[in-house]
């Protein structure tokens, strides 16, 4: 649990043995094996086959992708039955520009953006990128096609319970198709 | 004044040592059975409490995701303890009391497989003394139960009969994830995991949820024909540096079972968070628990641990004594800390 590698080593620097002992440092790291959920592996079957798979609540018709088991509005339960095939066109709704901060551990460095999508013929992925265009031209109503990772180097191993959609091993990304923005009217409602 | 509270739904999921379900996901049919057995509305709860830890399945706001098993758009009133759910019951016991709302759901959940408990629970002890010590649950439990030992207050044999007990009591309990027929005398051939502690003194690492529902006195009499009322309840806490309590004692149990009334008439039956099994003793000393009230008829803490829910789990299975097995008054315990640092006792009745 003990990790003695300090990120910035103090050792070098000179110590007093008779100040006072105002602090310590403790670094330590916790780790985490979890299971993949069954929804969420079919998700990922899906991903290699390059289909993009979600349940579709059977009451209230919202799409869940990856899907979740359940509908948190309903609260009714999604089996394989209510699993759809979802487009792999769409629109971005809304997206967020992330600066990073070079904490420990932070392996970006430069500006870069995530998506939130709404896919044609229904469904919504978040968490998405777009390879190549510029942070600033990223704008809600773009429309962008899917770009799978291609045969042999796609694969699924960062899709867990928890990754929400993201799955950069298997989608590298969308890129934009050139269309005219989609009119605000399409999707100011769906934001997420 | 106190108004009376009753337990009117309550339910389990199987106790795994390691699901691949998520949190929400096994949650999820927990919520709707104690909903249902409890035959109301999932939309007329007017208060929903959880207790859970985010460090156990290590995900940051792990407790929000699991609201997704409740059903909370549009909004509803709700809270959150990083805590057992017995404590959550406690909280919405409280809220009850204001009067202005009938009815509150409370679960508890955990998944503690995707993390090693033992490197886990050192974080919750002194940042300076015991962390960095790797001073975990199984440890600390030992020197307990070294401390009972030295001052001859149980014996290795007890210890083994408590545990050879609670499995075969869980034998048919479809919750439990350790049961058998075991023989005392062996098992005390086994060797120690953690001197004086044998893999069988110690609980099994678990996944799982309980929930209850909670009613006031007129809506649990039109709801259900057996409610089971909540006659005492109090919690009590020792001082968190384990050094510096008696470990052959809990005063926090004996003192929340006296503001519960647990002495005050016959109890039948004690549903109990005794985690190890030389804690089951020291819980019934503190708690004046004789030889006639049955213990852990569902196996307890030995046979099925998924924390932050164990405790309410104690809940379910004392409501369950009175409700479908015609007891009258039945003590339910938690605890929450290491070695019986935190005890929350209560006292149940059916009509």
């Amino acid at each position: 649990m003990t990790d003695t590698k300090q990120p910035d080593s103090k050792q070098d620097e000179a110590v007093d043995p008779n100040a006072p002992i105002t602090g310590m440092d403790y670094f330590m790291k916790l780790e985490y094996h979890e299971l993949i959920c069954p929804v969420v592996r079919e998700f990922a079957d899906a991903l290699m086959e390059k289909r993009l798979i979600g349940h579709k609540c059977p009451k209230c018709s919202l799409i869940y992708s990856p899907p979740r088991g359940y509908c948190p509005i309903c609260t009714v339960q999604t089996t394989k039955a209510d699993e759809i095939e979802m487009q792999t066109r769409g629109i971005v709704t809304n997206y967020t520009v992330v600066t990073p901060v070079q904490y420990y551990g932070q392996e970006e460095t430069e500006p870069f953006a995530k998506v939130s999508l709404q896919l044609d013929g229904g469904g919504n992925l978040s968490l998405q990128d777009l390879p190549g265009v510029p942070v600033e031209q990223v704008r809600s109503g773009m429309r962008v096609e899917i770009v799978w990772a291609p045969d042999g180097e796609r694969h699924v191993d960062d899709v867990t319970n928890r990754s929400w959609g993201s799955a950069e091993g298997a989608i590298r990304g969308w890129k934009p198709t050139g269309e005219p923005d989609a009119d605000p009217s399409e999707y100011s409602d769906k934001v997420f | 004044m106190v108004n009376d509270i009753a337990i009117v739904g309550y339910a389990q999921s199987p106790s795994w040592r390691a699901s691949e379900l998520t949190e929400p996901q096994f949650l999820f049919p927990v919520i709707s059975e104690a909903i249902e057995r409890a035959g109301v509305e999932r939309r007329e709860i007017g208060f929903t409490c959880a207790g859970s830890c985010d460090y156990l399945s290590g995900q940051t706001f792990a407790f929000v995701m699991n609201l997704e098993a409740v059903g909370a758009w549009p909004p509803i009133s709700e809270s959150h303890v990083e805590m057992d759910g017995a404590w959550a019951l406690y909280e919405a016991w409280v809220r009850l009391q204001h009067g202005d709302i009938d009815t509150a759901l409370v679960f508890g959940s955990g998944k503690s497989s995707p993390g090693k408990p033992a490197e886990i629970y050192p974080l919750q002890m002194d940042p300076y003394t015991l962390t960095p010590l790797g001073a975990d649950p199984v440890s600390l439990a030992a020197l307990q139960a070294r401390a009972m030992l030295d001052a001859g207050k149980i014996t290795e044999r007890e210890m083994a009969e408590i545990a050879a007990r609670s499995r075969k009591s869980a034998i048919g309990n479809p919750y439990a994830q350790v049961s058998g027929d075991d023989d005392p005398e062996a098992l005390l051939k086994e060797p120690y995991v953690t001197a004086p502690l044998r893999r069988h003194d110690l609980p099994p690492i678990s996944d799982g949820a309980c929930a209850i529902v909670l009613a006031t006195a007129d809506k649990a009499k039109a709801l259900s024909k057996r409610p089971v009322w909540i006659r005492g309840i109090d919690h009590r806490i020792d001082i968190h540096q384990p050094g510096m309590r008696d470990l052959t004692e809990s005063p926090s149990t004996r003192l929340a079972g006296k503001k519960a009334g647990v002495g005050d008439a016959k109890v039948d039956v004690a549903e109990l968070s005794a985690t190890f099994s030389h804690q089951e003793k020291l819980l019934c000393e503190e708690l004046g628990l004789g030889d006639d009230v049955e213990i852990n008829p569902s196996g307890g803490a030995l046979a099925a641990n998924p924390v932050m829910a164990v405790g309410l789990a104690r809940f379910a299975e004392a409501a369950r004594q009175i409700a479908e097995h015609g007891k009258h008054r039945v003590v339910a315990h938690a605890t929450s800390g290491q070695a019986l640092q935190q005890n929350l006792v209560a006292v149940l009745e059916g009509d």
